[in-house]
């Protein structure tokens, strides 16, 4: 099954254009599953119709669901919600103490086994991910990580000692602040299904991003940093998407200037993202239910399969070699006279003759003075220092 | 001292909606610092200034910060993060990663509000304008005080539980990293002092959030749930900003036609959606809206007599509680009228009918499966209760 996170920053059309790209591959036979897994689901909104956690056919071959985070911390992990909601109560008003056992990471969880199920129903071969915006995907993208150190090294000694102290600790506090059995049981599930996942988003030929992005300033800024950091996962960027493109015969009397600024914008985000970027026109109505939504998906793929893997490149990867910290950028056909490598604060600006190219670092990067760049092979590496 | 905030979807003009309003309050004579929640910063670009980590004059009686985060968050979570990377890199895991793991999700967001609340305190501002981060993330945000709070109670009360057993042993059989009193320390004072003092400022009569909308379905849908959602923590809005209203030139141009007919049709249900508050708008300009004196036009048309400072309808919120097994939401009705009353549940939302009074409110995700049981007018307040759908079968 082939899996497309679709992310950005928000409110550039993430969730238009998830649904424009499931109805595309429906169009190309796909069996597609479009799923959302943003806390504040729009799924529904974009097709005017409620859609809700149980899939639903919206539209011939194309089967929809938004992921109830709520719902599925119910049924999956009743024990381990129990054990909070225990400790939750005595703090917060009840109402409010439900809304909270919605953790930061919870969501991502949730979202992140809905994936797989999908992927083990068998019955898809295309699932469409409409994702929270950048910040929380990447989250997203990095829990299985930290979840599977806690597992390997922590978790196996926490749960011997809990076991021992459990009869202690209960009669010195009462109360419930050690879990039961159960609650170690549901959490041992739900990390061998999040390693799962984790092997279906950290494989590039099933699973791409593709970042939206609208020809903005701000927006374009913001993305550059989440293309580094999707690298920086493990999770290959195959397109950009480039949403509410004003098309020639809008570009005209009142909107002169922001067409003007629009094709500046178009420069700056082909010199920022190595990798193939397809155009969504602005719509000249809002774009919602199918019909809409269809004519979307024509403007960004035309005759393409939306399913394609557009591109295998790595154009930027980040590694530790031997202690320090080194970035590759791939630069074919670049030599070392034409070549100009520069830090500015967040910024590495790589000039290649007169195209240039910025990419934001992750903030592990950011501030390190840079110990040496060398050119082989094609590849610029740049090595930072402590 | 009074606190805006502004928040809606991300790319609605947040930031743009939030430097107008400081231009327009400044140059009507009100001391006004305004900050960004952001660390994608562009309030500087907005304003045309070069702005830093410190509130700097940009014009008369205008001050404008934009908070170095990364900055900020070493000095209030350094030594928790210098811990957590300890603790990641014992595991074997990349320095990289590591540090990437260990920067808490939050703590940027949290770290400004803190910065703005200081500023507060210190008299200097008779106005301080925020802009927050798009829907979801200020509403995390805002709730953040709560989770952590309980949450690092808990970790605490559980750690002290464990501490005098656990941790002795613990040592001799593995080498783990493990916190000392300064992490400790650090983790205490953030929750217990900084953080209810923000939660405090937040939850005060002189601070609102005013939503910002374009006339977008989808925009508009999510922001009536945002809404929802801040009641549910208890904040209060004053009123709605309906953002890149194409004006009539705009309209003449043949391929916004349909864009122009459906505009009206949007401002008239963000009115219906959004009442009582009310609804402010502002054009979508002829180019970017940057630099003061385009911030300064821009803000007198939002504001035209209004004070950009003034409380623009008093907080009206609604509240929820859990009781015996049913959801009690209380909706301020003051003006309704009970003899004509119809309440109805459609999907996830209440839609309510008071006489020539229509009113719509988005369900907290919790209750947006349960059934309506009954609803009563109780002194101004409508008071509905949901409940489970079999709890409902039994009352029938």
């Amino acid at each position: 099954m082939r899996v497309l996170l679709l992310t950005g920053k928000g409110g550039v059309g993430k969730t238009s254009l998830a649904a424009a790209t499931a109805l595309a591959g429906a169009e190309h036979g796909h069996r597609v599953f479009l799923l959302s897994t943003d806390a504040a689901h729009s799924l529904g909104d974009a097709f005017g119709r409620p859609i809700g956690p149980s899939p639903l056919e919206v539209a011939p071959g194309v089967v929809a669901q938004e992921v109830g985070v709520l719902d599925e911390l119910d049924r999956a992990w009743s024990e381990i919600q129990g054990w909070l909601r225990e400790l939750l109560r005595e703090e917060t008003a009840e109402v409010v103490a439900e809304e909270l056992l919605v953790f930061p990471g919870m969501e991502e969880l949730v979202s992140l086994r809905a994936v797989r199920e999908v992927e083990a129903t068998g019955e898809f071969d295309l699932c469409v991910v409409d994702c929270a915006p950048t910040g929380d995907t990447l989250r997203m993208l990095r829990f299985p990580d930290a979840l599977r150190l806690f597992m390997e090294n922590f978790w196996e000694m926490k749960r011997q000692g809990v076991r021992a102290l459990r009869p202690i600790v209960n009669r010195i506090i009462p109360g419930k602040l050690i879990p039961e059995e159960e609650f170690f049981d549901a959490f041992e599930r739900l990390y061998r299904e999040v390693e799962d996942v984790r092997q279906i988003l950290m494989d590039a030929d099933r699973t791409s991003a593709r970042l939206v992005v609208n020809p903005a300033r701000v927006v374009v800024e913001e993305t550059r940093r989440s293309f580094a950091y999707l690298s920086l996962y493990g999770v290959a960027t195959d397109a950009v998407l480039v949403n509410r493109v004003l098309p020639a015969n809008a570009a005209g009397g009142y909107f002169a200037r922001w067409a003007e600024r629009q094709s500046e914008e178009m420069h700056e985000i082909e010199t920022s993202f190595p990798v193939p970027i397809l155009q969504a026109p602005l719509q000249p109505n809002e774009v919602i239910g199918p019909a809409a939504l269809r004519d979307l998906g024509r403007g960004v793929y035309d005759e393409r399969d939306p399913a394609t893997v557009f591109t295998r490149a790595r154009p930027i990867r980040l590694a530790q070699r031997s202690g320090r910290r080194v970035l590759e950028i791939d630069l074919p056909g670049a030599s070392k006279e034409e070549l100009r490598v520069g830090v500015h604060g967040e910024h590495l600006m790589v000039r290649v003759r007169d195209a240039e190219r910025l990419v934001t670092l992750p903030a592990s990067l950011a501030g390190r003075p840079v110990k040496s760049a060398r050119l082989e092979g094609g590849v610029l590496e740049i090595v930072f220092g402590p | 001292m009074r606190l805006v905030l502004y928040t809606g979807k991300g790319g609605v003009g947040k930031t743009t909606t939030a430097a107008a309003t400081a231009v327009c309050a400044a140059r009507r004579g009100l001391r006004t610092l305004v900050a960004s929640t952001d660390s994608a910063h562009s309030l500087g670009d907005v304003l045309e200034e070069s702005l830093g980590a410190e509130p700097r004059e940009i014009a008369t009686n205008l001050h404008a910060v934009e908070i170095d985060a990364r900055a900020e968050v070493e000095r209030h979570w350094g030594r928790i993060r210098d811990y957590l990377v300890s603790l990641f890199r014992f595991q074997g895991i990349e320095d990289i990663v590591a540090e990437e793991l260990a920067l808490l999700p939050g703590a940027e967001e949290i770290t400004t509000l803190l910065g703005a609340e200081g500023w507060q305190q210190s008299g200097d501002y008779d106005l301080v304008v925020l802009d927050c981060a798009p829907t979801g993330a200020t509403l995390r945000m805002v709730t953040l005080p709560d989770v952590a709070h309980s949450a690092l109670r808990i970790l605490l009360r559980l750690q002290g539980a464990l501490a005098a057993v656990v941790t002795p042993v613990a040592r001799h059989v593995v080498p783990l990293p493990l916190p000392d009193r300064h992490v400790f320390g650090d983790a205490d004072r953030l929750l217990y002092k900084q953080l209810r003092r923000l939660r405090r400022r937040l939850l005060d009569p002189q601070t609102s959030v005013r939503l910002v909308v374009t006339p977008e379905r989808m925009v508009i849908d999510e922001t009536r749930r945002a809404w929802t959602e801040l009641s549910l923590f208890e904040l209060g809005c004053d009123a709605v900003v309906m953002n890149r209203l194409l004006p009539d030139a705009a309209l003449s141009e043949a391929f916004f036609a349909d864009w122009g007919r459906l505009q009206g049709e949007r401002l008239h249900e963000v009115e219906e959606f959004f009442a009582p508050l009310p609804v402010l708008s502002a054009p979508l300009q002829d180019d970017e809206v940057t630099g003061l004196a385009r911030l300064a036009a821009h803000g007198e048309q939002l504001f035209g007599a209004l004070a950009p400072n003034a409380l623009l309808s008093a907080p009206q919120r609604v509240e929820f509680e859990r009781r015996a097994g049913a959801y009690v939401v209380r909706i301020p009705l003051p003006e309704a009228d009970s003899t004509a009353l119809d309440v109805a549940k459609v999907d996830d939302e209440l839609v309510i009918r008071a006489g020539p009074l229509r009113r719509t409110l988005a369900l907290p995700r919790r209750m947006a499966a349960l059934d309506l049981l009954d609803a009563r007018l109780d002194a101004g307040w409508l008071c509905v209760r949901l409940g489970q759908p079999d709890a409902a079968e039994a009352l029938r």
